[in-house]
């Protein structure tokens, strides 16, 4: 069991600066997700938690001590890498065994080790089978198999589940899951999948070009994201983002105008400091919080584009000139496309970021 | 389906004639040939005369005791000694990686001759840098091309430089394609450097390790070059004569196809049966 700790981390390649500095507070036991678009860093930051990659600047601790300058191999961690890395010439039992077999561990603790791992991912059927004659899910429980022989403190995860099929993600997940439950270790788990961030998190750390934006319970991302890009990475579809413009201001809230929608206006109250008339901001409104006419605050008029039924709900794109909208609607399955209609914007419902795209509380 | 398949075959019948009667033929005719006697006109069949001679023939088993002794010391040598150069070609501390390449590979480029040239003079008694760098540390000078044990060590030496390069070139392929992660997991699981050089990289080598042996043994049975340019024709005294250079002198110099021919397919068996062998030894486990 240990705490993981990053301080001012910083990597870079040559002179290529990849890491800017990541300050990172994992707990005992937490279950915490690196999430980002690619090439942000999410694989880099964890290869130096495993020692992979050295550190540049900044301070790494697990368990209270720096391992800047510890070997890999003691710093108490497994890893699991996308492309599985198992040992293709050996069967399933030698590549859970063949880090305690090199290392002189005594015969009977590596058995013993071996058949908790199989039993607790039920591969105990798979033994004596080498790689190539194991399926992609079959792979991974071996890949995780391995990671949990080594009885670590700190579980990695690079991606495991990218290489699977959607239906076999989900039940790896859900085991994934089930498997924190059971050992209580510490885990970080790296994907640029949104889903896998909300559904496996404890917290998410969010990612974008080297710099943390935002760490917070999935929830917390979703209800209150620190900017604009952590409120579009978080939630599935994407928010929808609407130009306005400040036209009023009063003690405690602001009026907004929706450039692209007629002239609808939105008062928004505010607790923070707030813009001034004239200012250019951006509405931000997901696509689930679109509500009846009358039932919220402002109403705009649609046109639908193209409508995706799924079943349990439907997905409205609009407007495809001025701008696009996505509007999700649980009863919408006669909406077809070129059709009008309006919705309605909460402003509880309703977030409002500056030009830059910090959030204006 | 059929006529397409005519169709293809008719555009392939230059070839096959030509095939057939560059290759097929010579292979068919000169299995043939091996059951004639023709050290004199007209030749007639008389099956025993060439294979009965063989058996019996002390030239014969000095050439192939030759050509096997090279074959069990050199092969293993060069094979060694092309992983060696094929892993520290691959290391990401070595500079100027094309360079090193092409001078690995350059030996298989040159002329056979001007090989053979300065391998002769490299190791001549009185002016070679060899025995110049024998006695500057001490040594005494080695007579290589008068004494049987130095002629075969001369052979085993230049047809190593002459491979080994273009045997590491072809392992470099197979260790670029075993995936860095996997010994990123090795690392992790604190599996020293040298421990997973043996228990990774060359078991997962060993397909192209054989291949590699295979091509080896196939060209050291046929060995002709250099004893024929660097030892002079198999000398001293026939000391390093192989089965190559006796089926060239049976056949070439003394005009005896049959006994050339029945030389020939000896060697071809022998190869086929060795390799047959190795491939078995390494099989893949089920
Ligand atoms: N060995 C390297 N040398 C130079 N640059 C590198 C190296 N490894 C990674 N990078 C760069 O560092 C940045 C971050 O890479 P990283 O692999 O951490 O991204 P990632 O977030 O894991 O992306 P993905 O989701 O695609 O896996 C990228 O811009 C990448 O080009
Ligand atoms: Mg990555």
């Amino acid at each position: 069991m240990a705490a993981v700790t990053l301080t001012n981390v910083v990597k870079r390649f040559g002179t290529f600066e990849v890491v800017h500095g990541a300050n990172i507070a994992i707990a005992d036991g937490e279950f915490v997700v690196f999430v980002g678009p690619s090439g942000c860093g999410k694989s880099t930051l964890l290869r130096m938690i495993a020692g992979l990659e050295d550190i540049s600047g900044g301070e790494i601790a697990i368990g209270g001590k720096l391992v800047n300058d510890v070997e890999a191999a003691d710093r108490g961690i497994a890893m699991v890498f996308q492309s599985y890395a198992l040992y293709p010439h050996m069967t399933v039992e030698q590549n859970l065994s063949f880090g305690l077999r090199m290392n002189g561990n005594p015969k009977a603790d590596t058995d013993r080790r071996v058949k908790r791992a199989a039993g607790i991912l039920c591969i105990e059927e798979l033994m004596q089978r080498r790689p190539k004659q194991l399926s992609g899910g079959q792979r991974q429980r071996v890949a995780i198999g391995r990671a949990i022989v080594r009885e670590p403190q700190v579980f990695l995860f690079d991606e495991p589940l990218s290489n699977l099929d959607a239906e076999l993600r989900v039940q790896m997940r859900v085991e994934i899951s089930r498997l924190h439950k059971e050992l209580g270790v510490t885990m970080i788990y790296v994907t640029h999948d949104q889903t896998e961030a909300m559904t496996l998190a404890d917290r998410i750390v969010v990612l974008k070009a080297g710099n943390v934006e935002q760490i917070g319970a999935p929830l917390d991302l979703y209800d209150d994201p620190a900017n604009r890009f952590v409120a579009g990475f978080i939630g599935s579809p994407k928010m929808n983002f609407l130009k306005a413009n400040v036209v009023e201001q009063d003690q405690r809230s602001v009026t907004v105008e929706l450039a692209n929608h007629g002239g609808a206006k939105l008062k928004k109250p505010l607790c923070e400091a707030l813009p001034a008339v004239g200012t250019e901001v951006v509405l931000g409104v997901r696509p689930e919080h679109f509500f009846e006419v009358g039932e919220g605050d402002c109403d705009i008029p649609v046109k639908a584009d193209v409508a995706e039924h799924l079943g349990s709900v439907s997905y409205v794109y609009a407007n495809a000139g001025a701008e696009e909208l996505v509007v999700e609607r649980e009863a919408a399955r006669q909406r077809a496309s070129g059709d009008h209609f309006t919705v309605s914007i909460k402003a509880e419902r309703s977030l409002l970021f500056d030009k830059t795209g910090a959030r204006i509380r | 389906m059929r006529y397409r398949n005519a169709t293809a075959y008719r555009f392939l019948t230059p070839y096959l004639l030509i095939f057939a009667i560059f290759w097929i033929w010579p292979i068919i005719s000169s299995f043939l040939i091996s059951f004639q006697a023709t050290r004199t006109l007209p030749w007639r069949f008389a099956p025993a005369f060439n294979w009965g001679r063989l058996i019996g023939d002390p030239a014969f088993f000095n050439a192939l005791k030759n050509t096997l002794l090279i074959l069990v010391i050199q092969v293993p040598v060069m094979i060694s000694l092309a992983v060696v150069m094929a892993v520290l070609l691959n290391s990401p501390l070595l500079k100027a990686r094309g360079l090193y390449r092409f001078a690995f590979f350059a030996p298989v480029v040159v002329g056979e001759v001007a090989y053979s040239a300065v391998f002769r003079l490299m190791f001549s008694l009185d002016f070679g840098i060899i025995n110049k760098l024998l006695n500057s540390v001490g040594l005494e000078k080695i007579d290589w091309f008068s004494n049987v044990t130095p002629a075969m060590a001369l052979i085993m030496i230049a047809v190593t430089w002459r491979w080994a390069g273009y045997n590491a070139i072809i392992i470099l392929a197979g260790l670029q394609s075993i995936p860095e992660d996997v010994y990123e997991a090795a690392t992790l699981d604190r599996v020293s450097k040298v421990k997973q050089f043996f228990h990774i990289t060359l078991p997962l080598l060993k397909p192209v390790i054989v291949f590699c042996a295979v091509l080896s043994i196939i060209g050291t049975m046929q060995l002709f070059t250099e004893p024929f340019l660097i030892t002079e024709r198999g000398g001293p005294g026939g000391g390093t004569e192989t089965l190559g250079l006796l089926l060239y002198r049976q056949g070439f110099r003394s005009l005896n196809f049959g006994y050339a021919s029945a030389i020939a397919y000896t060697m071809a068996g022998l190869a086929i049966a060795i390799t047959l062998v190795q491939l078995w030894l390494m099989r893949e486990p089920k």
